[in-house]
This record gives structure tokens, sequence and C-alpha cells, in this order.
């Protein structure tokens, strides 16, 4: 592998990694207030490009896209925490299975809607081209997704670290009832961060529908890179999956540009090395 | 005769009727329902190995179908590309399979509950990215055609008897596993595993062992199913096989053997027959999926045992034996579906299992009495 080569890689990696963190940002979010393992995150994903391809279809425009369909599917993350995941809180196994059948219908009228081919979405004009980069020509919409990634990244860290709102959200981390009993809405708080998770991954959807594809399975897919970014970086932990996402995104490129049959074995061996030294995550908290 | 000697032979004359049914199935339907059967046996078994571990010890997988993978395109490789006989490509695929499941449960010896769940799935994918992505060795997307059937199993009624002899002989042995003293220390693990390390037990060692027999009741389905079409590929391995399994074992009943056998046997049908008339059918399931652990935990075997089978007993005399129905397929699914995952809740139940019999068994001596 030449240095050029190299350096595109590993700007490929960062881009990967940043979508990745979009993702799994959400989904280690929603595990670490509320325990629930979001098994339908990769249909928000996909659900979020969809919308997107819609909306770019009927109004032309990737900038509208973008709200557009971080909005429809956060308010959808809203109706599925109220009206179904509300009933069954406290019974992680309901919970998880739950997101399970809500997976299966959402992919299965995702292909009624949109069908079965794979489908890119187009890079807004003003983004399209390539610009110089560690010595590297690099399409300027992945440097844009590497900033969205990094925006978002500091734009969570300061909501829950420096706001009220956020503030809130630890405090049910750390100890639920105990929040509850000081007068914080635990309920309403656990709603609005199911839906922001979900407004994550539908941001993502349509970021990520600009630069891989669109197709019934990209779901299940980017749903196992989240799986695989939150076990290693820990699950809850918004630390870990920023360093998650880096390393699963980092292995995955190179390990498709070296061993291109490997790829997703290559994927899976940092989390088997993290769950044999390490079962919590790097930076999860034991037990 | 009296009534309540009736009742405990009530389970064997089901049993019995099922056995010859099931025997005489292709005499009596035509070849699409005779293969629908075999595709439920199949699964039916695949989704009995998932119950092993969800019914019995508390662990829900959603990677299951990877051992399917494993296994299918085990014998598909030695048997297509390899020039192996039959006979001999099945055994390598099967220990292949062990030493896949092995591994695997290695990793997730210290994992429990929600975190079991995530690592199964991505041990799955695992799978289906080298079905998916290993083209010379697994043909990609296309996967591998020309898996041979057995010399004997050529018609699909033959290989009919075929998967109901193995899949027959695969559920005995795991009707003696539950019961056995392995069995009891994974409901052990179900009901409160906390508690079980202090009493002596190697938790993780009986963990390893049920994941990994567990792993090897798939691959059998595996095998079974890659000769039935002849073929297997990406798809067969996908994450969606493994949440369809989880769904039949849940539907059917979780902790029941024949659970397995008839959530299978409704997703199966749902697939094969309702796709027919609604497009769909995919979304039918998951609605399915959504009712089912929203408002039937037990199952439709639970449900059977509850509304149907119990009164019935009852009516015929055998009050404890009601009881022992009801709780047996309550206490399982309260542990899988309804408990909290990490056991503790759910041990509050545990006592019931074993208290419900004996008490409803002094309880019911007097209607006996009155009966006969």
């Amino acid at each position: 592998m030449s240095l050029h080569e190299f350096g595109l890689q590993l700007m490929n990696g960062l881009t990967f990694a940043a979508l990745l963190f979009l993702v799994s940002s959400g989904f280690t979010l929603i595990f670490g207030l509320m325990r629930i393992v979001n098994l339908a995150q990769g249909s928000l994903y996909l659900l979020g490009g969809y919308i997107g391809l819609s909306v770019i279809r009927s109004t032309g425009s990737f900038w509208l896209a973008l709200p557009a369909a971080a909005l429809a599917v956060g308010a959808l993350g809203l109706i599925v925490e109220r009206g179904l995941l509300r009933r069954v809180r406290g019974r992680p196994m309901s919970e998880i299975l739950l997101t399970v059948g809500l997976s299966f219908i959402a992919a299965d009228l995702a292909l009624a809607v949109w069908g079965g081919d794979p489908i890119t979405l187009d890079v807004p004009a003003a983004i399209d081209g390539r610009t110089e980069i560690l010595g590297v020509t690099y399409p300027v919409y992945r440097l844009c997704v590497v900033a969205l990634g990094l925006a978002v990244a500091g734009g969570l860290w300061a909501l829950l670290e420096r706001t009220r709102i956020g503030a809130m959200v630890r405090a049910g981390v750390d100890d639920r009832e105990m929040a509850e009993a000081l007068g914080i809405n635990v309920k309403a708080v656990f709603t609005g961060v199911f839906a922001l998770g979900a407004l994550l991954a539908g941001l993502a959807g349509v970021v990520g529908g600009a630069y891989l594809s669109l197709f019934p399975g990209a779901d299940t897919q980017i749903l196992t890179y989240a799986l695989v970014v939150v076990v290693v970086g820990g699950m809850g932990s918004l630390r870990g999956a920023v360093l998650g996402a880096l390393l699963v995104g980092l292995i995955y490129v190179f390990g498709q540009a070296l061993v291109p049959n490997l790829a997703y074995f290559v994927l899976f061996a940092p989390m088997a090395l993290v769950l044999i030294l390490r079962p919590q995550g790097l930076f999860g908290r034991a037990g | 005769m009296s009534a309540s000697s009736w009742a405990p032979r009530a389970r064997w004359i089901a049993l019995g009727a099922a056995v010859v049914l099931l025997a005489a199935l292709p005499y009596l339907v035509a070849s699409f329902t005779v293969n629908l059967a075999t595709q439920a046996l199949i699964f039916g078994l695949f989704a009995l190995s998932i119950n092993v571990l969800a019914g019995y010890g508390g662990m829900i997988t959603l990677g299951q179908a990877g051992f399917i993978g494993v296994a299918g395109y085990g014998v598909a490789i030695l048997t297509t590309q390899q020039g192996w006989p039959l006979g001999a490509a099945i055994v390598g695929a099967l220990a292949l399979c062990v030493a896949a499941a092995a591994f695997f449960g290695l990793l997730l010896v210290r994992a429990r509950g929600t975190y079991f769940v995530m690592i199964t799935l991505a041990e799955g994918m695992v799978v289906w990215g080298i079905a998916q992505r290993w083209q010379e060795l697994t043909g990609g997307e296309n996967g591998i055609t020309g898996v041979p059937k057995p010399s004997f199993a050529q018609e699909y009624w033959q290989y009919y008897y075929v998967a109901l002899v193995v899949v027959a002989v695969c559920t005995l042995l795991i009707a003696r596993l539950v019961r056995s003293p392995l069995g009891l220390s994974l409901k052990g693990i179900r009901e409160a595993e906390d508690r079980l390390a202090p009493l002596g037990y190697d938790v993780a060692r009986h963990k390893l062992a049920a994941f990994t027999i567990s792993g090897f009741f798939a691959g059998v389905a595996g095998v079974l199913l890659a000769m039935y079409n002849s073929f297997i590929g990406p798809s067969d391995v996908f994450f969606l096989t493994s949440a369809e399994g989880l769904l039949m074992s849940i539907l059917g009943g979780v902790g029941t053997l024949t659970g397995a056998f008839v959530g299978a046997g409704v997703v199966i049908f749902i697939e094969n027959d309702v796709s027919s008339w609604l497009a769909r059918w995919q979304t039918l399931l998951g609605v399915v999926f959504v009712l089912v652990v929203l408002f039937a935990p037990d199952g439709l075997v639970g449900a059977w045992a509850r509304y149907v089978w119990a009164p019935l007993l009852r009516r015929l005399g055998a009050g404890a034996e009601a009881a022992a129905v009801e709780a047996a397929t309550s206490t399982a699914s309260a542990a899988v579906v309804g408990g909290d995952g990490d056991g503790g809740r759910a041990a509050v139940t545990a006592p019931a299992a074993p208290a419900a019999p004996a008490a409803s068994a002094t309880a019911s001596r007097p209607e006996e009495a009155r009966s006969s």
C-alpha cells in the first residue's frame, strides 16, 4: 500500500467512522439511559435515507432532505416510544423483541414503497467537488460528513455536560429512582432521548445514503456495525461511541482494502478482543 | 374405568395421534403440503435449538442462523467443491459447526441479558458477511447450488421421512437434555444466574456447553435445509432468518418442545401460503411478532395449555397435572419474554413451579374421590 493510498484509505476510514458515530451515538444514548437495545436503529437509518430520497425527488433539495428526514424519523421514534415501548418498560427482552418486530415491518414497508434496487442519493452541487487534503484529492462531500460527525459529537457532549436537560439525562442514567424523587420527569426525558436517537439515525440515513447506497438489508448492515461500535466502546458511553466508531471505521476500511474477502471477519476481531479482555467495553462501566 | 385414570394418558394419546398423523402425512396430502411440512420440521428444529438457550437457559440469541450457515455451507462446499461423499461431508460440516459454536460461545460466557443478544447478532452477521463476500469459497450472493440429497431420498416424500426421523431423534435428544443435570442448571441460569456461582456451579462452562449444543442442533437444521433446497445462500444466514427462528420459538411458546414446531408451522405457512395472496406477508410476520410480545408472552402452546389443555385435564379430574401444565409454561415465558433478562426479577417466580403441583395435588384429592 503506497503512502498515497494509505492517505486515501485513512480519509475513507474517518468518513465511515463519522457515519458510524451518527448511528451509534443515538443507539448508545438510548441504551445508557433507558437500557433499551434498539435493534430498529438500522431501520430508522434506512427509513431516514429513503425519506430523504423522496424529499429530494419531489423538491430537488438535499438541504431540505436532511432536516426533513431527521425530523420525520425523530417523530417516528417518539410515536414508537410513546405507543409501544412504554408498554413493556422494564422488561429488556420484550423491548428487544419489540424492536426486532418493528424492524421486520419497517424493512418490508420500505421495500413496498421504495423498491429493492440500490439507490445512492445525489450530493448537492455546492459540495460535490474534490479538494486536496493530506496529499490526497478527496471528495468534499466526505469531508463534510467528517465535519458533521465532529459537530454532532461536540453538540451531544455540550448537551449532556453543559445544559440543564443534559444534567437530567445524566441523573437518569446514574440513578433513575433518585432522579425521579428529585422531581425530574424521567418519562419525558426517556421519550426525548429516544426521539433524539431516532433523529440522529434518520440524519445518518440521508448522509450515508449519499455516499454508501440504500438497499434492503442496509438496515441490518449498519445495525451490525453500530453494535460492534458500542460493544467495543462500551454501552451507554458517548466517548466510547467516538472511539469505537473510529476503530471500527478504520479497521473496516483498511480490512476491505487489504483482505476484501474477510472484511467482516476483520471487523469482528476487535470486538472479540474487547469481549475477552474488557467485557464491559473500553469506556463502559463494570457490572 | 374412572375419569381420572384417563388424564395421565391424555398426553400420550395426543402424542401418539401426532406421530401417526406425521407418519401418514405423504399419503394424506399433496406434495406442496408435504414440502411445507418438511420445511416446518427443519425450521422447527432450528427454533428448538434457539429454545434450548432461550426457553431453558434464558439466553436470547439473534445469531443462530450463523450455524445454519456454517453447517449448510460446510456440507455444500465439501460435496460440490471438495468431492467428499455426502455422509462424510455431513459429519465434517457438523464438526465445523460445533467448533464455530464453541468459539463463539467462548466470547459469550461472560455476557448476559442484552449484551448476549447483541454479541450473538454480531456473530451471526460475521458468518453472513463471509457468505456474502468470500466469492471464491461461498459463491457470494449466488450461493452454492447442487447440494446433493441422500441417494435413498431423492423424491420429495422420501426426503420428508428423512427430515422427520432426523428431527424426531434430535427432539428426543433435546427432551432428554433439558431433563438432564445440564438442563436443570440451565434453568438455574435462567432464573438466578447470580446465585448459581456461590452454590459451586461453573456457570461459564454450563453456558458454553449449552451454546455449543444449541449450535450443533442449528447446524443439523442447516444441513437438512441445504439438502432440501439443494442450495445454500447468504439469505439463509441473514439476520432475518435468526429473527424468524426466534419468532417461531416465542410464537409457539418458549420453554416447550412442541412450541418450536407450532411456531415454525405458523411462520412457514405465512411465508409460503399467505404470501401467495398477501404481498406484505413480512409485515404480517412483524405485526405477529409485536402482538405476541405485547399480549401473549407464553405463545400459542402456552395459550393452549392455559385455555384448552388444563381445563380439559381438570374436567378429567387431574387437577394436579393441569396446574403443573400451567405452571411449567408460564414460568419459562416469564423468565424470558416477560422477565428482566438478568434473572433477578424472574427468580421471584421460580418457587411457583415446583410448589404449584404439590399444593394443588392435595387440593384436588377430594375432587378425585368424588368423581371416581
